[in-house]
């Protein structure tokens, strides 16, 4: 069994800057990932980090208006004045730790135009600047000797008596399981991309901290929020920046037609995402696209200037596609890439559950409400990484001595291998791509009550089923396998609150958008949705709402 | 064809042997060339490593050289092979760079303009002559004769720089060769990997094991020897493999290393004398007695 | 929504892999080939092909893979030899005819299992070049201040996505596990090249004196021809060493090998083989002079000991004269 006074359930960007605060406050602290912290999805991150520069005349009051714009009206203002008044330093400290941010003439940050704002306001390294910034963590965490329980995964949470008081956890290595107890732990374990196909997120982003949270009994929070990224690449869903549209590069149709002038004739191509996914779907739907996809046009830009800043898009243009961006328009469709929804949490981090905190993508403050802005994400996981570790170190000051006993260790040991134990059956990838074909089709970037019912049909099928897969690795030593499995059953609880927020709210309101109610609702859907599981609710998930914190901004019609 | 021959340094002081060899076997081809004397030692990246301008600088005035006389380059060693093919790339691909370069070869006027290319015997032979012409002046074929290919680092990285794509003969030439003379490849995993040579006078224990585990390896396979485009890999191999073998595998050294020209030599029936076989350190007694063992055709 | 994995279904490819496999649990270390037919997608790549294996044929294959597109580093594994990242390298390149191609775990690393290695070799590397910015102030507010061309030029080193293939194929690596590594080192030349940082001329000596430092590369460029993200981890080698002699440290034998041969040619527009070898034993270091006695006497005995008067290049003072242009200019 092991010991901590705070326990991070994941080595990204949220993972690790909160894991630095810890160790600066001089708590004990490790860092549990089923990746190895570099593998992390922060370093699919592309375009840049948000941050209002006071020094420079931009304004947070600015900033803060653009990212509740952005969220048509659904993020918590208090939430947002908290990420946009701390952006600067956050990013300042950033750079002094060692990122590589561009710069301008003058030696100090350079900024690049992005998506939802008026003012330039991203920092960035080339087009890799999660991965620039989450490395750069990662040296910080070399430096200060963080120990990291590398390549575990986690099963459960042990919550007794309402607290949080640790995990239960498989080596993946050895395929040994254990207790690791902690006075606190902080969930930063990332988005569920996989629960839909195609998505831009990698093979591991399986929603598994959002589950694990859901399990011990804290609400996920507008679930039905899933954004759509507009630029992904043809056949391959990667990800292609906004940073390219924030450099200028141009929305094209078959036509050759900037067609985002019919609905964003102000933003154009750098209005909200959700706004441009339907768009973009609107041509293709509507036969305007080709092959299913509608063009990015980067020739106008020059290659030189592409090389130096947009290398990486063109490395994967060219190696994925083998188009030369500036020699060709890139095709690109809108593609599952992000969840604002989450575990709901306070602008510190802290959960419903004590000694339970959240950060980053798989929490919701909420920063994003009902469409984030490119750019926020990394901004977000630095400032409420940083604060939940800050407040985590002031609540374990108030936490007893750990609990000698294993928790859940001998059940969960049990369940795994009664997994393991299981007869031929269905394999998990065919469940999986079941599931996940059915969220896509069902909860798209144009839905509608009929298309949500299916999604929900195909769910409870998907769920029929989920006694009888089997895993056909019955080995110890990096079981993936049996991960799988595991993972499967996350991703199951995440549809679930996605399908079941998705059907409750009744209005169209940033990326959720019904076709049968076109129209936001302030009046009466001004509100979050919560999803609790509960086996006694229908479908297994009990939706209540709660109040959008309002403080300065009066909702108005969103126009780009 | 004819060219602007450039030997190399080692090929004119410590391993003669592939001087000799090369001459011979261009004479028996027919194929001209036109030795650059004033060209200056490519630097085989040691000398870059110091000032990598300079080395460029030193090669691009051997190309501006050849390329005054309106002949590509020939070249006997891997090294030069690849150290000219990089500063060649180099400077084709950034005039600024090249202009930069020419302003000090303005003084003994010169000025490369980018056209010359750099071919190692053995492509030239491929590429230029052909196999099928090559194999008409053989008058033996090297049958049983089990031959382990080892190209040189130079040869075969990087392959932007050595033009692989547009000659995919390249990637194949040593094996290739080894069959057009009746041979049979002893295949190994050491065969693009590093001789050593470069970091013998720093770490020679590393440099030892090189030497050892490709020449061990390749003799446990059953060659009977190994053909290298490379002198300086050939030093090596040849030169140091007894204190290599010995101190690494306890054993001996028995796997004799030769020349490309010395492979073709033997081919068509030139004598060990005029092959300088020799003059290795590790006996090439065994492969001349089977190679003259082999029925001649007149 | 179309299809990321499957495509037009009219097209499919048939690719046949051989993979190497090891189980920790069979005792004695085993490892055994096990063959693999697969039908995907024309355009897809070799982890696309491994992953229709992982979930339709075998679900016991372990292997690494996350993000498909190049930024994680996860994939990283030997295809026929060479070390690659398999969700950039497109089936059909290494296949052309549907050859077998086979997979094997990354080289010089430990084996976990099938094609899973340790990361355990890797980031002890890395972490002996003290891979952190240590500025020498803190600037009193906001950032330091830095020029574009100076960051962009760490972009070279920043694009290192840690996966490894380099340290796979390294061939001194092969030889002497004590060899720091070309991924260390190309770290390390990002914080000699980063003008926030504070230690340079520390990093360059450490890096100098140290055994199994930046002198030990064989310069094979592996590593060069094996990185899939353009870090060209050799060049940057050559580049530390050019940035430590500058830096003043001449103690190492490949400073004196460096620094003879280019004395030599400057000299005598030639290498003078002899002078090469002694100096970088150093005139003065009896045992490794002992040392190159027994090849000298041994060419000699053979008619092949490069002259003690060195061939030089016909007009060889042009070349001298090329020199002090060049070294003129720097100055």
């Amino acid at each position: 069994m092991y010991e901590h006074d705070v326990l991070i359930i994941g080595g990204g960007l949220a993972g690790l800057r909160a894991a630095v605060e810890v160790t600066r406050a001089g708590a004990d602290v490790a860092v549990i990932s089923k990746v190895h912290p570099v593998r992390s999805h922060s370093n699919a991150a592309q375009g840049g980090i948000n941050a209002p520069l006071t020094d420079r005349g931009d304004d947070w009051e600015g900033h803060a208006y653009d990212t509740i714009k952005g969220s048509d009206f659904l993020a918590d203002q208090d939430a947002v004045e908290v990420m946009s008044s701390e952006a600067g330093e956050a990013v300042l400290e950033l750079e002094r730790m060692g990122v590589i941010f561009s710069r301008g003439e003058d030696g100090k940050l350079g900024t690049r135009a992005f998506g939802g704002q008026k003012v330039a306001r991203t920092f960035f390294v080339g087009a890799i600047t999660g991965s620039a910034i989450l490395h750069v963590l990662f040296e910080q965490s070399l430096k200060l000797g963080l120990n990291v329980y590398e390549e575990w995964f986690v099963t459960k949470l042990i919550i007794e008596d309402g607290v949080c008081r640790g995990v239960v956890a498989i080596d993946l290595k050895s395929g040994e399981m254990h207790t690791i107890r902690a006075k606190a732990v902080i969930m930063a374990a990332g988005g569920a991309g996989r629960v839909f196909e195609p998505s831009t997120n990698a093979l591991i982003c399986t929603g598994d901290g959002l589950s694990l949270a859901y399990r011990a009994g804290v609400p996920l929070m507008d679930m039905e929020m899933i954004q759509y990224h507009p630029t992904t690449l043809a056949r391959t869903g990667i990800l292609m920046s906004e940073a390219a549209r924030g450099e200028g590069a141009y929305l094209l149709n078959a036509s050759g037609e900037r067609f985002m002038e019919k609905t964003a004739p102000d933003y154009m191509e750098l209005a909200s995402r959700d706004v441009v996914s339907r768009a973009e779907q609107t041509e293709i739907d509507e036969g305007r696209g080709i092959d299913g996809n509608v063009l990015l046009d980067l020739r106008h830009l020059g290659r030189s200037f592409i090389e130096a800043k947009l290398g990486y898009l063109q490395e994967v243009s060219v190696e994925f596609l083998g188009i030369d961006m500036a020699e060709q328009p890139v095709p690109v469709q809108p593609g599952m890439h992000y969840i604002m929804g989450g575990i709901k949490t306070d602008v510190n981090g802290a959960t419903n559950v004590p000694g339970l905190y959240a950060a980053g993508e798989c929490a919701n403050v909420s920063v994003h409400g009902a469409n984030r802005l490119g750019a926020n994400s990394l901004l977000d996981t630095v400032v409420f990484g940083r604060r939940s570790g800050v407040h985590a170190v002031e609540y374990i000051k108030g936490v007893g001595a750990h609990s000698k006993t294993e928790g859940d260790l001998a059940s969960e040991k049990a369940r795994l291998q009664a997994l393991l134990d299981r007869p031929k059956g269905e394999r998990v990838a065919t469940v999986r791509d079941d599931m996940a074909r059915g969220m896509t089709k069902g909860i798209g970037v144009f839905r509608d009550q009929a298309s949500m019912e299916g999604a929900l049909e195909n769910l409870n099928n998907v769920k029929s089923r989920m006694g009888g897969f089997s895993i056909e690795n019955k080995g110890k030593v990096f079981n993936t396998d049996l991960m799988f499995g595991l993972e499967l059953e996350f991703m199951v609880d995440c549809a679930d609150a996605v399908v079941a927020g998705a059907l409750t709210r009744k209005e169209s309101r940033g990326a959720h958008f019904r076709t049968d109610i076109t129209e936001r609702d302030d009046k009466n859907w001004l509100k979050h949705t919560l999803m609790y599981q509960d086996d006694e609710a229908d479908n297994g998930v009990r939706v209540e709402t709660s109040d959008v914190k309002i403080t300065q901004w009066e909702p108005v019609k969103r126009v780009y | 064809m004819k060219y602007a021959f450039y030997p190399g340094c080692v090929a004119r002081g410590g391993a003669p042997e592939l001087y000799d060899s090369a001459l011979a076997v261009m004479e028996r081809l027919g194929i001209e060339h036109v030795e650059l004397t004033k060209a200056a030692c490519t630097g085989a990246g040691v000398l870059q490593e110091k000032n990598l301008k300079m080395g460029d600088i030193l090669n691009v005035r051997t190309f501006a050289m050849a390329e005054q006389m309106g002949l590509p380059i020939m070249v006997l060693c891997s090294t030069c092979q690849g150290v000219m093919a990089q500063a060649n790339h180099r400077v084709k691909k950034d005039p600024e760079y090249l202009a930069e370069v020419n302003k000090h070869l303005a003084a003994e006027g010169l000025e490369y303009k980018g056209t010359t290319s750099v071919k190692h015997l053995l492509w030239a032979l491929i590429e230029d002559i052909g196999l099928d012409k090559l194999k008409e002046t053989f008058t033996r074929e090297l049958t049983g004769m089990n031959m382990a290919p080892f190209y040189g680092c130079y040869m075969v990285r990087p392959t932007d720089a050595l033009e692989f794509k547009a000659n995919p003969t390249r990637e194949t030439s040593l094996e290739d060769l080894i069959e057009a003379v009746g041979g049979t490849v002893t295949d190994f995993a050491g065969k693009t990997a590093c001789c050593g040579f470069p970091i013998l006078f720093i770490n020679q224990a590393n440099s030892m094991k090189m030497v050892a585990n490709h020449t061990g390896t390749a003799k446990d396979l059953g060659a009977d020897a190994m053909v290298t485009p490379c002198p300086l890999c050939h030093l090596n191999l040849d030169g140091y493999q007894p204190k290599a073998r010995k101190q690494v595998r306890g054993d001996k050294a028995d796997l004799p290393v030769i020349h490309v020209p010395q492979l073709i030599g033997l081919a068509m029936g030139m004598s060990e004398k005029a092959l300088g076989l020799q003059k290795h350190i590790v006996s090439t007694k065994e492969i001349v007695r089977m190679a003259e063992a082999l029925p001649t055709r007149i | 929504m179309p299809d990321a994995k499957q495509g037009t279904k009219q097209e499919t490819m048939h690719v046949n892999l051989k993979v190497k496999r090891y189980d920790p649990a069979d005792s004695g270390g085993k490892t055994w080939w096990q063959e693999y037919e697969v039908d995907i997608h024309p355009d897809s790549t070799v982890l696309d092909a491994l992953i229709e294996v992982r979930e339709q044929n075998d679900g016991t294959l372990a292997m690494r893979c996350a993000c498909r597109a190049s930024i994680c580093g996860s994939c990283g594994m030997k295809v026929n030899g060479s070390a690659k990242l398999v969700c950039k390298t497109r089936a059909i390149d290494v296949s052309p005819n549907g050859e077998q191609m086979t997979i094997e775990p990354m080289g010089n690393q430990h084996v976990v299992k099938d094609l899973v290695v340790s990361l355990d070799t890797f980031f002890a590397q890395i972490k002996r070049v003290e891979p952190f910015l240590q500025p020498d102030h803190v600037p009193a507010q906001g950032e330091y201040i830095a020029s574009n061309a100076s960051m962009e030029n760490l972009l070279t080193s920043m694009n290192c996505i840690m996966c490894g293939c380099c340290v796979s194929d390294c061939t001194v690596l092969e030889v002497d596990s004590n060899f720091i590594g070309p991924a260390a080192l190309a770290k390390a030349w990002r914080f000699t090249e980063d003008p926030r940082d504070g230690k340079r001329d520390e990093r360059l000596k450490m890096l100098n004196d140290e055994d199994g430092g930046m002198w030990d590369c064989t310069r094979c460029m592996k590593c060069v021809d094996v990185c899939p993200k353009g870090v060209a981890p050799m060049d940057r080698i050559m580049e530390l060493r050019e940035a430590a002699i500058q830096a003043g440290n001449t103690n190492t034998p490949g400073y004196h090998h460096t620094e003879s041969f280019y004395n030599s040619v400057k000299k005598n527009g030639r290498l003078d083989e002899t002078r090469l070898a002694i100096d970088s034993a150093g005139w003065t270091n009896l045992p490794r002079l002992l040392d190159l006695a027994p090849i000298g006497i041994a060419a000699m005995r053979k008619g092949k000991l490069p002259p003690l008067f060195p061939h030089k290049a016909e007009d060889h003072k042009k070349v001298k004269d090329l020199y002090e242009s060049v070294e003129g200019e720097s100055k």
